[in-house]
């Protein structure tokens, strides 16, 4: 049995036990505790260890998703999350600036250990105060050739798509 | 829908540099305690900034300021009532009352002025109002200005570290210019010890280097160089630390080789859920 691996990652709160749950075939593995920290103050529970999730690709292949936890002092975590993984969606909560600066400390920070495929998925565009996609990359200042995409992770058919255009984004630098 | 946040989460070096890029139009209305200022911009240019408690009608500024006559000014208001599409700052040109140059010249300064002012923030709430425009009788540029030079002048201003880590977090990381900055440095002028820092950028050196090069502090280069990111004239990267290696002798941070026959399995089998 071949298994592949994918992170999803972001700043507290940016929806990425949602956007596993919304994919995973299997009750996705979560953590959840009571936060200690001053996250508490955006959400009574917040993960702590980390998501997982799991689609069966075949009889031979199934995809992980692993959702790191959102918390500095977990950064430890995220370095080993980040060993040998296919490709990494990063979260945005589209709608809360104020966390902008740790979702560019986050792709500093996976793209320092490896030219990893990544896309930037703007969540929470159902939201009527939701910064766009052409707006987050400008806030972000990322490069063109990131895909910074519409999401919301409660939605199935929004995360397949994200999903798609990362494996989009590896293929192109897969192998024959 | 505006977008809307704090500007210590959010700076306003930053809202200025998604404006530009962005080629917004609209109005950034900011607001702390009971100060206020709303800063309108076409296609991502400046056209005038407004302050609570500020002069916000063209004509009163320049009777104030000694450029126009107080019957000078009832004229261009009266004339502008008669052509409701102008702006009273085209129409004073219109009739003659005040130069075009002289007007820009008396305008822009006032309102740079103003911005930079707003530097000084660490704090306070804004709003973008997309599509917004000034009312017609304001303060209004008759050519626009470009936010790279507003974003330099303004960091000049700034002597926090706080604000420049949150873009440099170490003296270790190394410059190097983005990949066209020519067009957009026409728009902005050095001053001495920005040109000695400008020159010194290959993308092969680190702040720290810099520093020592030039005989500047590090805060004095790390701020120069926050103002040149800012206007989007450079880049700071991490200098790529030695690649670990494992004992098969392939690098970690080396990734995974994928067949592409593999990539389309899972790309089938996500499309069918």
């Amino acid at each position: 049995m071949q298994t592949v691996k994918m992170v999803i990652s972001g700043a507290v709160n940016a929806g990425k036990t949602e956007f596993i749950k919304t994919i995973s075939e299997i009750e996705v593995v979560s953590t959840e505790r009571r936060a200690t920290d001053d996250t508490k103050l955006i959400k009574k529970e917040t993960t702590v260890a980390m998501d997982f999730g799991r689609i069966a690709v075949g009889d031979d292949l199934v995809l992980h998703l692993f959702g790191t936890p959102g918390q500095k002092r977990f950064d430890f975590m995220w370095e080993i999350l980040s060993e040998g993984m296919l490709g990494l969606v990063i979260l945005v909560d589209s709608t809360r600036p104020e966390t902008f600066r740790e979702t560019n400390r986050i792709i500093d920070f996976f793209m320092s250990y490896r030219e990893t495929p990544y896309v930037v998925a703007a969540n929470k565009q159902d939201r009527p105060n939701a910064w766009s996609p052409d707006e987050l990359r400008l806030a972000l200042r990322l490069p063109t050739h990131i895909k910074v995409l519409p999401c919301t992770a409660n939605d199935r058919e929004s995360v397949k798509l994200v999903l798609l255009e990362l494996l989009d984004v590896i293929m192109q630098r897969s192998e024959d | 829908m505006p977008l809307v946040g704090n500007i210590r989460d959010f700076g306003l070096s930053d809202f200025l540099y998604l404006v530009d890029r962005g080629y917004k139009t609209g109005c950034l209305h900011l607001s702390r305690a009971d100060e206020m200022a709303s800063l309108y911009f076409d296609k991502g240019k400046l056209i005038t900034a407004i302050r609570k408690d500020d002069i916000a009608i063209v004509t009163d500024l320049l009777v104030r300021k000694g450029k126009l006559t107080p019957i000078q000014a009832a004229q261009a208001t009266q004339a502008q009532r008669n052509d409701s599409g102008a702006s009273v700052s085209q129409i004073l040109v219109n009739l003659n009352l005040i130069g075009r140059d002289e007007l820009q010249r008396v305008l822009q300064q006032h309102i740079e002025e103003s911005v930079y002012l707003l530097f000084g923030w660490s704090e306070g709430e804004f709003r973008f109002e997309q599509g917004q425009r000034p009312e017609l009788t304001a303060p209004i540029l008759l050519t626009p200005v470009p936010v790279e030079h507003l974003i330099m002048e303004g960091v000049r201003r700034i002597d926090e570290w706080g604000r420049i880590k949150d873009r440099i977090p170490s003296t270790d990381m190394v410059v190097k210019f983005i990949e066209q900055p020519t067009e957009r440095a026409k728009g902005i002028n050095l001053a001495a010890e920005e040109w000695r820092v400008f020159a010194r950028i290959n993308g092969k050196d680190t702040l720290a280097e810099i520093a020592h090069k030039t005989n500047m502090s590090d805060f004095d280069v790390c701020r120069i160089v926050y103002g040149f990111l800012t206007a989007g004239l450079v880049d700071v990267l991490r200098k790529p630390a030695p690649v670990p290696m494992l004992a098969t002798g392939r690098p970690l941070a080396e990734a995974p080789r994928i067949k592409k026959s593999l990539v389309t399995r899972i790309i089938n089998r996500i499309r069918g859920m």
